[in-house]
């Protein structure tokens, strides 16, 4: 049961003539954390967006705790929407862009889908902000609007937003590609939390050395496709593939500017 | 040269006109947003039928005379057999000539929302309507106001067509005044400066109303300017 | 009752001679006010006169914030009261040029607006002033940003030439009116003249990304 948590099932997305997914299939256990690397335009995001249907796949199947989430092969009836709505809240999403309501403050901002997605009473749904809130460090700014705020912070409100749903699942979408590197810290402490609380996460990332640390398992897409899969630290320092090498090769000297900066 | 005895003796009829004016219009205001809003998401419809339908409506409203659409609502509707008022007819056609505007103001206004708006609604599992109602609607408000204004100023004015159905509003009550009087002078400035003191007080009304919708996201800051330093202070 | 199309179509020939009125009364409004706004512009911005600027500041609120229907009876109904006793044609002429050159003049205010200063003084450095700057460098440049905006204006030009019908201005809209009262088919007629209205229109206003497109290259 445990290694069928979440099982996605030869995913394939084409846009135009673009290979966005070729064929790719993942079995993710509860607990497991799972970083995503690879060239822009490799198809990580995409995988994402796959997996709670987004970005609806062109091919293939998503299963979330033995239930399908989506099929490409089924069409979307009424009744299926719905249940992927009440999916989608189990599996929280967290942006590049951030994607924070600027017309709702920030208490706001993680109560509203708590209100109008989980069906919670106001006062339930405002001390579960409040709670989430004080966890990833904005329990000062509850008053706040989001233009005011700084992008690590917007992020930090971000998770705060997914979190709020009890989600079983993270999806991450590069979650500190948009930060000044001064700011990355403060989200990567969030989500370190997050990882010894024991979430269950897909990460789209850029940050080899958070990876390497918190990762069980690393994935190097290229092309659509899974070219290398394994223990991060294994894959990072003996990469099999020529187009793994390269790829580091390229990432390095950027990557370690940022931690030199951190 | 003035008759001024005019000014006297008719403003009470003149007023009772103004007063169906403005009551015609907010009526019509009142159906033609949300008839403007249903075109709207109708026009970005995934079913073919419910867009083509909904791109005419606004098409065909916006490309011809409203006082065409007037007399078509008010011939056609008793020859499909439902006999209403002229006002009732009047209000109809205000709300559906201004629909298709409004129509046309909201979709911009949501597509002037970034797309990430949207997707993060629904990553959390909001249904497409919840999305529209919580996250995008409220944002496209401080977009549409200043057209969405311009557009009741334009719907007051075209009122004044509904006095050629008969209908005793503003227009009509200074044509009959005009008809005993003979003062078309007076007559027709005094109903001039009646549509201009409305439309002047809505503009004013809904700038007041903009800016404190503005105020109320940035209440720290009554400029973008100010604003803008913070932000970059932010990320220093 | 059911909708006869024979009567839509025995009506078409004399809609079309109306359509034919329409589009010269249309084009002969539209054509004096956007002369009229040009001249207003250029006036404005030469004589930089308080005066002048509060006056016309005053003329375009009233035509703005007034119904264009009230004022062609103003002009219909008010000028002969000075003695002034221009026909409906003429009247409905005056009054359509009056209104919309409120409207153009904002548009070009707003085209003229994006014109660099620069503009001005390069040419004057040159030796270029008055007429010639005006002519050859001002206006252009100030026509062509402000396309899409003068095409949305002659729109609604084109549809208030429907509210001349009521000074007697026989256009498109007083033929319907004047077909169906010996016939007694409104909505036959009415149907075909909106039909007629709605492709003028619908044409006219998608002529914008055209003009628009030839005018660029020309420029470029």
């Amino acid at each position: 049961m445990t290694s069928n948590f979440l099982e996605i099932k030869g995913l394939h997305k084409r846009f135009g003539n673009i290979a966005a997914l070729n064929n790719v299939s993942l079995n993710v256990s509860k607990g497991e954390v799972i970083f995503v690397i690879g060239p822009s335009g490799c198809g990580k995001s995409t995988l994402l967006r796959a997996v709670n249907w987004l970005t609806p796949p062109d091919k293939g199947e998503v299963w979330l705790e033995g239930e399908l989430v989506g099929s490409s092969s089924s069409k979307l009836t009424i009744k299926q929407s719905q249940l992927l709505n009440g999916f989608r809240a189990r599996m929280g999403m967290v942006f590049q862009q951030f994607n924070v309501w600027p017309h709702l403050n920030v208490l706001e901002n993680v109560v509203r889908a708590q209100l109008v997605v989980a069906k919670r009473k106001r006062a339930d749904a405002e001390s579960t902000a409040l709670k989430i809130l004080d966890q990833v460090g904005l329990q000062n700014k509850i008053d706040e609007w989001p233009d005011h705020l700084s992008g690590g912070q917007k992020q930090r409100l971000a998770i705060a937003r997914a979190l709020a749903m009890d989600p079983t699942l993270m999806l991450l979408d590069e979650p500190t590609s948009a930060l000044d590197p001064e700011l990355i810290g403060e989200v990567l402490t969030v989500l370190k939390r997050l990882v010894n609380n024991g979430m269950t996460m897909l990460i789209v990332t850029h940050e080899l050395g958070f990876a390497s640390e918190f990762g069980d398992r690393l994935l190097f897409m290229d092309g659509g496709e899974v070219i290398e899969e394994g223990p991060p630290k294994k894959i990072l320092t003996m990469p099999k593939t020529k187009r793994l090498k390269m790829f580091l090769e390229k990432l390095d000297v950027t990557s370690f500017k940022k931690e030199e900066k951190l | 040269m003035l008759e001024y005895q005019i000014f006297f003796d008719y403003t009470p009829m003149l007023l009772l006109g103004f007063w169906l004016t403005i009551k015609i219009v907010v009526c019509a205001i009142a159906l033609g947003i949300p008839l403007g809003l249903f075109l709207a998401l109708g026009r970005r419809s995934k079913f073919l039928i419910v867009s083509f339908l909904s791109t005419s409506f606004i098409e065909v409203f916006r490309n011809t005379p409203f006082i065409i659409q007037v007399f078509l609502f008010y011939y056609v509707l008793p020859f499909y057999g439902l006999k209403l008022s002229a006002e009732y007819v009047g209000v109809l056609a205000l709300a559906a000539f201004g629909g298709a505007y409004f129509a046309e103001i909201i979709r911009a206004g949501i597509d002037a929302v970034p797309k990430g708006q949207l997707e993060s609604a629904r990553a959390i599992g909001m249904t497409d309507w919840q999305a529209m109602r919580n996250v995008i609607l409220p944002q496209t408000l401080s977009i549409v106001i200043p057209p969405l204004t311009n557009q009741t100023l334009t719907l007051i004015k075209e009122s004044a067509i509904l006095s050629t159905i008969t209908v005793h509003e503003l227009t009509m009550t200074g044509l009959m005044v005009q008809g005993e009087t003979f003062r078309p002078f007076e007559v027709f400035i005094m109903v001039a400066l009646l549509y201009w003191a409305l439309n002047e007080t809505v503009a004013t009304l809904m700038r007041k109303f903009e800016q404190s919708i503005k105020k109320k996201r940035n209440p720290t800051s009554d400029s973008n300017s100010s604003s803008t330093v913070e932000k970059s202070e932010g990320t220093k | 009752m059911k909708f006869d199309i024979s009567y839509t179509l025995e009506a078409f020939p004399r809609l079309l001679e109306g359509a034919f009125i329409t589009l010269q009364v249309a084009i002969l409004g539209f054509t004096l006010s956007v002369l009229l706004a040009t001249t207003i512009t250029v006036a404005r911005t030469s004589l930089n006169s308080k005066i002048f600027n509060s006056i016309l500041a005053f003329y375009i609120s009233f035509i703005r914030g007034t119904p264009i229907l009230v004022q062609i009876f103003l002009v219909y109904y008010v000028l002969p009261v000075f003695g002034l006793n221009l026909g409906p044609f003429t009247a409905g002429i005056v009054a359509i040029t009056l209104n919309s050159a409120a409207f153009v003049t904002e548009i070009l205010r707003g085209g003229l607006a994006s014109v660099p200063v620069g503009q001005f003084e390069a040419a004057k450095s040159l030796g270029i002033s008055g007429y010639a700057l005006w002519r050859k460098i001002i206006l252009p440049q100030t026509f062509i940003t402000s396309i899409p905006p003068l095409v949305n204006e002659f729109t609604m030009v084109l549809k208030a030439t429907a509210l001349l019908s009521l000074i007697t201005v026989v256009e498109l809209m007083r033929v319907s009116q004047q077909i169906y009262s010996a016939n007694y088919h409104p909505v036959e007629v009415l149907s075909g003249a909106f039909v007629i209205y709605f492709l003028m229109c619908f044409v006219v206003s998608r002529s914008s990304v055209f003009l628009e497109n030839r005018f660029k290259v020309k420029r470029a």
